[in-house]
């Protein structure tokens, strides 16, 4: 090895060692050597101390193994906690057009003559523990398109100053009378049916306060700002605002503003702040007023309690479960290969040179 | 066609031609912001970041904020820009000192400092010693009687030997004070780079009576650039001048080079452009068809019935932008970044420092790096690149008494230093020789040491040793030499001196002993050249056996012979020499034939060997590197008995049983032809054969193949894997990389002199060894190091870990663009191909330039192997030769790689965060931090060694993603505020994440095991060996390692002994094709019949055929 000059491990002085004629190493050379130098690190020669870790079939059977081992018991967990959640989904937006209009659902929804009251009775399954969450839920409805998404104008609904600011929020940005507050199509837009539920005739109270995230009620929505011209131009798109409320406080807005990402999803209605008994029946009075009738969009009405976990939503679980149980079957296969096919790392004789076409690439 | 340079003509010349400023810059001050941004934008990624950000101005159709694309397309520009800015500065610079230069130019009949950028046309321009020439000039006068002098033109060809210029004969005897007034026209052709051939006549007027006209030749010139030496003043006038001068046309603006890896990057760029493309129409067509047919129904999106004309247009530009992401603007950033510290690293290495000089190698290019593990090629230059350029007189026979045999060096023998002390009158008659028989001027030196101007290495060599030898060249007076030996001084008057030409191969001078009048001839010249002409009854066997013996070792003899002289001998001989000297007609040959006269009946003293000691480490390295697969050319302006000794004691060439040479030579077309088929029929019937078969091609015939035969010749590149071509020029060495490169090899070019800087220039890497022929190649080079061996480190080491590096690098950098945007895409189907972006403006930036960018750079530290494995398996630079890393394939892997992710990503996000949980900014940052987490484990499968760096920036990045959110989300005015707050409290969200790293990673982790246990690749194989100390390892312990250079000589040798054919010869001599014009066929100096000894025994095989 001693000859090997370039060889990982040999100092550099070595380098330049061996056999160099004796005329060379005058003084001044000496002193260059010591300015041109470069200032050795480890960093610099390319030498930080590292790991070097192989993918041995220890490494990798002990990760897939592991990684089965804990993510089914979390898998089980998440399911379970999934399975605890009560939820009763209730789709109306059929049930409640009256039979006469049923080949003409939006003849029924755009008419301001038509009985928009609907009753439906809903059963407990089991008991829910408050608070028990109302959810609506639509199907189809693209909160997400592009062009909805960004008609809103976040500081005119921020502050008072604003209140012009309706640059992005066509084609609900101005009336005659001046701008629209809110503006844009999400606020104009904004879901008007409601609810009232009773159990054996007794009303159930929904508390619709903080409903809306703290967040957006003090930071995002100002309480200056109070709404304007608001639904009072030729289309009336979705629910009328109280124009003596400030935004902050019109939490059925601020949940409707925030968009969601996918086309079916639920916006929090309200809670209900009492126990509900197994089989009980829970009777609903909907007023049916929002249109998804004409893009064939559904609505459902969804009570729902909650875990740690959050809705009822077994993916997770099944999801883990799966990866889980995927990885110890890879786990159990490579231990079955390396016990079948054992195959040293590091063969030499996987490195004859001459089963690969060493010479030219072209 | 022709200029008419009229001498001294203050008036009429100023206007017509350039005047002698020198300019290397490619920018002024006033174009340099549309010249650059010109040169940037006609890159093809400049063209389309910059639409892409011209789109986004438009707001209609932009998805995010159009800073996310100006802000780092306008730094990208600036910093390139600046670069430029700063280079061109510098040759600004460097420009300027040379043109303010102060030279001496006749103006108005008076001498006057003028700087050198004053100078015109017809301008007289005087030189003094050591002064370096500011144009070409005409020679008119000089200070020697004769109207010779001598120039350097090392900075020209490279050629470090003195050559002599000669005034014209119509200048010759005009008066120093005259040459001030002189008049006339010279006739020459326009400026041309050819730096060999200047055919123009001179016409002085009256009253400089020589009224005929008087052919000038190139032997009249001082070009620009080259140095006067030994010569106290010349004059000459200037012809051509600034950038028109034979060194200026010849200069050329250096091409911006592009590594294949580039090459390949931008195909794939290419490639995802389209797909890009296609992605954008399907996408344009399904949101207009979606949005005719289902977004008319949705009632809160109030599309109007009649949209503007550019309706139609607006859904496919939005995804166009939204899909802009996929071909990442941070790749060329990133690029550069690495490629600059793949640079440092090898500026860094401390085992690259020439301990000698104490020179750290350097990479001038920043950019090419890669290129170095790619290398296929390597043309090296012979002198100062495989040897050391530095000659040492080890050994001599005086009188068949052998010196120096068992130390190896003569000076060092007692017995010699004996003999010396006794004064023997052999060993001092041959030590008088070595001091005296040169062209060697003493210099005494201020603190009185003697400095030896020596035109040759050799020559200094000889006079350097004799003074060792106590027989010391003290001072040269005139024609008064004086030679100190034991304390006594002698003097010698010298009469003549017959110059070396390489077709004599011999120089002899004529001095008389001032102590005894005695007149003598001392000669030294190849053994062929002295030992024949021997006085009949001496024995010259002895001395034919030293001769063998040191070849045999691959020194360089030379034999040494002196003769009394009869007073009229020498008188009668004298007269015919001062009549050959000075006929005009094949001057050369007349006085070749005159010498012959004289030189015969000598009485041999003895031989002498210098030895060009081969550079340390050059067998092996070339060992090495040719079991990486990387082929060996040898140019070189050397004659091909000395380069075919150097080639094989160097390893580049096998001896015979082994090995195979063929020859190409012939002078005319037809037998250049025939051997070069003979050749290639050899060349193709042997391929199959495991055996190294190389050929050997000299300059002429070289010309005559690439003119007339190029196609055959290619042919025999492509099949051959060595070659060694000598007595080419700079220019033909230029050719061959270009050949090479045609036939899309790369090529690295490595030499140390001027005459490589062409070759060095040509080839994809130019590598310089900043040795001791000046630094100008090592200034037009890529690299330069100090010594040949480190090319063995550049190249295995940095080339290979830069390739591996920039591959992944690369790679990585579409992969997770990719992954956002496939993300984006999938999204698309569910907003209803409105082309809404998931992601918001702050979060596309910085995913690009800070989330996935950091981990990745810090991939420079990567090594997939040590250095010591590396170097023990040279084999596996196949993988970067080949490209094995980064091409279509390995690319479709990373592509698979990123939908896959995305596909994990996007499912697992929205089917996790569904209904009340399906608020758009919170599924925007799962599905973000789900890309993020994949990064940094993928990345953390893709090292191969983790530094604490590495992990630093893989896991630090984690952190700092979510610290940065953190900070997004506490800003109120921000789109994400309290988003981060929130999803960290859930549960939920960390469940999501591992739940993505897990779906994602396992997949791609059990396919690695799989493939690195089951189909390792040999990276692979030697990776387990190594970390597992395997029998790999081992194994190559027990190679043999490099020997000595002595041991590694000798046994080749003995093979070929016949072909040993060591001759005095000057480093570099003038071109072939002067010597071949003045002698012609009649030369009666066997070089071509040594050539066809060599063909007869090297070629063999073809003769069977």
């Amino acid at each position: 090895m001693e000859m090997d000059t370039n060889g990982a491990g040999t100092s550099s002085a070595a380098a330049g060692g061996g056999g160099v004629s004796t005329s060379t190493s005058d003084s001044s050379s000496a002193a260059k050597r010591n300015s041109k130098k470069p200032k050795y690190s480890r960093f610099t020669q390319q030498e930080l101390p590292a790991c070097k870790p192989i993918l041995t079939p220890g490494l990798v059977i002990t990760t897939f193994t592991i990684i089965g081992i804990i993510f089914i018991p979390i898998g089980l967990v998440s399911l379970s906690a999934s399975e605890h959640v009560v939820e009763i989904v209730d789709r109306y937006d059929e049930g409640c057009v009256p039979p006469n209009y049923s080949k003409n659902k939006l003849a029924y929804i755009q008419s301001s003559l038509t009985n928009k009251s609907c009753t439906r009775t809903l059963n407990v399954p089991k008991l829910m523990k408050s608070p028990v969450f109302i959810y609506y839920q639509l199907d189809n409805f693209y909160q997400n398109h592009r062009r909805y998404v960004k008609s809103r104008s976040d500081k005119q609904l921020r502050s008072k100053a604003y209140e012009r600011d309706t640059k992005s929020c066509d084609p609900e940005g101005f009336v005659l009378d001046g701008p629209i507050v809110p503006c844009g199509l999400i606020a104009w837009s904004l879901f008007n049916d409601t609810y009232g539920f009773s159990v054996k005739s007794k009303m159930l109270e929904v508390n619709k306060k903080n409903i809306a995230w703290d967040s957006d009620k003090e930071h995002k929505f100002g309480s200056d700002v109070y709404p304007k011209n608001f639904q009072s131009g030729g289309l009336i798109g979705g629910a009328k605002l109280n124009s003596s409320i400030p935004l902050s406080e019109q939490e059925d807005l601020i949940v409707w503003m925030r968009t969601a990402a996918l086309p079916t999803f639920r916006k929090l209605y309200g809670r209900i702040e009492e126990d509900l008994q197994a089989n009980e029946q829970i009777t609903v009075v909907i007023q049916n007023n929002y249109n998804t009738y004409s893009f064939g969009g559904k609505k459902k009405l969804v009570l729902s309690t909650t875990s740690w976990i959050g809705g009822k939503n077994d993916f997770l679980g099944i999801a883990y479960i799966t990866v889980g149980g995927l990885c110890l079957f890879l786990a159990v296969s490579f231990i079955l290969l390396y016990v079948i096919k054992p195959r040293p790392l590091g063969d030499p004789s996987y490195l004859s040179w001459n089963r690969s076409p060493s010479g030219h690439p072209n | 066609m022709k200029r008419y340079v009229y001498i001294n003509d203050d008036e009429s010349l100023q206007e017509l031609y350039c005047d002698n400023q020198i300019s290397n810059r490619k920018y002024t001050v006033l174009n340099f912001l549309p010249k650059n941004l010109w040169e940037q934008f006609s890159r093809f990624m400049n063209q389309y970041f910059l639409l892409i950000a011209c789109l986004q101005l438009w707001s209609l159709i932009t998805p995010v904020n159009p800073a996310s694309t100006w802000g780092p397309l306008i730094f990208i520009f600036a910093v390139s820009a600046s670069k430029e800015a700063w280079d061109d500065y510098n040759r600004y610079l460097s420009d300027k000192k040379a043109n303010e230069k102060e030279v001496w130019v006749v103006r108005q009949g008076i001498k006057k400092h003028v700087q050198a950028q004053d100078i015109h046309v017809g301008n007289i321009v005087w030189l003094r010693e050591n002064d370096e020439v500011p144009c070409d000039l005409v020679l008119i006068g000089t200070s020697d009687p004769q109207g010779l002098c001598y120039v350097e033109t090392a900075a020209l060809d490279g050629e470090t030997d003195l050559k002599t210029r000669v005034i014209p004969s119509a200048c010759m005897g005009i008066d120093f004070e005259l040459l001030h007034k002189i008049k006339g026209v010279i006739e020459c052709p326009n400026p041309d780079k050819d730096i060999r051939r200047f055919d123009a006549n001179l016409r002085l007027f009256p009253p400089f009576i020589d009224n005929d006209v008087c052919p000038l030749t190139i032997k009249n010139t001082i070009l620009q650039s080259c140095y006067l030496r030994n010569t106290e003043w010349a004059c000459g006038v200037a012809v051509y001048t600034g950038n028109e001068t034979k060194l200026g046309m010849s200069r050329g603006i250096p091409e911006p080079k592009l590594t294949a890896m580039d090459a390949m990057i931008d195909k794939l760029t290419g490639a995802i452009f389209v797909f890009q493309i296609v992605v954008v129409m399907v996408l344009g067509i399904a949101g207009n068809v979606w949005k005719d047919t289902e977004a008319r129904k949705q009632w809160y999106v109030l599309y109007p019935y009649e949209g503007p004309w550019y309706e139609l247009l607006v859904i496919p530009l939005r995804f166009e932008l939204l899909c802009s992401i996929m071909i990442p603007i941070s790749i060329k950033v990133s690029l550069d970044l690495v490629k600059s510290l793949y640079a440092k690293f090898i500026d860094w290495d401390n085992e690259m420092i020439d301990q000698e000089t104490g020179i750290p190698s350097h990479a001038a290019n920043t950019a090419i790096s890669e290129d170095l593990g790619q290398v296929e090629y390597i043309l090296t230059d012979k002198t100062g690149t495989l040897t050391e350029n530095r000659m040492i007189f080890r050994r001599c026979c005086i009188s068949g008494i052998f010196y120096g045999n068992e130390s190896g060096d003569a000076l060092k023998d007692v017995e010699l230093l004996n003999a010396v002390a006794g004064s023997s009158p052999d060993v001092v008659r041959f030590l008088t020789v070595m001091a005296i028989c040169n062209t060697v001027i003493p210099v005494k030196s201020k603190t009185g040491a003697i400095l030896y101007k020596a035109q040759s290495q050799d020559e200094d060599a000889l006079v350097n040793a004799a003074a060792r030898l106590h027989v010391v060249y003290v001072n040269k007076n005139a024609n008064i030499l004086e030679i100190r030996f034991n304390g006594s001084v002698i003097q010698y008057e010298v009469l003549e001196t017959l110059e070396f030409t390489s077709d004599r191969k011999r120089m002899s001078v004529v001095v008389k002993d001032c102590q005894n009048g005695k007149i003598i001839l001392l000669s030294k010249g190849a053994d062929e050249a002295i030992l024949p002409y021997a006085y009949a009854g001496q024995q010259t066997r002895t001395f034919i056996e030293a001769v063998e013996q040191y070849a045999q070792l691959g020194l360089r003899t030379l034999c040494l012979a002196w003769r009394e002289l009869k007073e009229d001998e020498y008188q009668e001989w004298s007269l015919m020499f001062k009549e050959a000297s000075s006929t005009l007609v094949d001057r050369e040959w007349r006085i070749a034939e005159v010498c012959q006269r004289l030189e015969h009946d000598f009485e041999i003293l003895g031989v002498t060997a210098i030895e060009d000691r081969l550079q340390d480490g050059v067998p092996e390295t070339i060992e090495t590197l040719r079991k990486a697969g990387i082929n060996f050319w040898m140019l070189t302006g050397d004659k091909q008995n000395t380069a075919i000794q150097i080639a094989l004691s160097c390893n580049f060439i096998s001896p015979e049983p082994k090995g195979q040479l063929l020859l190409i030579d012939g002078k005319t077309e037809d037998e250049v032809c025939r051997s070069l088929e003979r050749v290639l029929l050899t060349m193709r019937i042997t391929s199959s054969e495991p055996k190294d078969v190389a050929f050997v091609v000299d300059g002429w015939a070289l010309e005559i193949a690439l003119k007339h035969y190029r196609k055959a010749f290619t042919e025999l590149a492509i099949l051959s894997r060595t070659a060694i071509c000598c007595r080419v020029t700079p220019s033909q060495k230029a050719q061959l990389v270009e050949l090479l490169k045609s036939c899309d090899y790369r090529t690295l070019a490595i030499g140390d002199g001027g005459n490589d800087v062409r070759m060095i220039q040509q080839a994809d890497i130019g590598v310089g060894i900043s040795g001791r022929e000046g630094l100008q190649a090592a200034r037009a080079a890529d690299y330069s190091i100090g010594k040949f061996r480190f090319l063995k480190r550049l190249i295995l080491v940095h080339g290979r870990y830069s390739y591996n590096r920039t591959a992944f690098l690369s790679q990585y950098s579409f992969y997770k663009s990719l992954v956002i945007c496939f993300i984006q895409i999938f999204f698309s189907f569910i907003s209803g191909v409105s082309g809404t972006s998931l992601f918001n403006s702050v979060s596309l930036m910085a995913y690009n330039v800070f989330y996935t960018s950091v981990p990745v750079l810090v991939s420079v530290l990567d090594k997939d192997l040590s250095e010591g494995t590396i170097m023990q398996h040279p084999k596996i630079l196949f993988y970067c030769q080949a490209g094995r890393l980064l091409n279509p394939s390995t690319f479709a892997g990373w592509f698979g790689r990123s939908l896959f992710h995305a596909i994990v990503v996007f499912v697992i996000t929205i089917h996790a965060y569904a209904y009340e949980k399906s608020e758009m900014e919170e599924l925007s940052m799962v599905a973000l931090s789900g890309c993020i987490w994949l990064q940094a484990f993928v990345v953390a499968l893709e090292t191969n060694s983790f530094t604490i760096l590495q992990h630093l920036a893989i896991w630090g990045n984690l952190v700092a993603f979510y610290v940065i959110n953190w900070i997004f989300s506490a800003v109120p005015s921000s789109g994400m505020y309290t988003i981060m707050f929130r999803l960290c409290r859930q549960p939920s969200y960390w469940i999501t994440m591992f739940l993505i790293v897990a779906a994602g990673m396992g997949p791609v982790l059990a396919l690695k095991y799989f493939r690195y246990t089951y189909r390792p690749s040999k990276i692979n194989t030697l990776q387990q060996a190594e970390r597992m100390g395997g029998p790999i390892l081992s194994l190559g312990n027990i190679e043999p390692q490099p020997r000595s250079v002595e041991k590694e000589v000798s046994p080749l040798s003995i093979t070929q002994p016949k072909n040993r054919n060591p001759v005095y010869e000057p480093l570099l001599s003038d071109s072939p094709n002067t010597t071949r014009r003045s002698f012609g066929s009649g030369t009666p100096f066997d070089f071509f019949q040594s050539q066809s000894r060599l063909s007869s025994s090297y070629s063999r095989n073809c003769k069977d055929n």
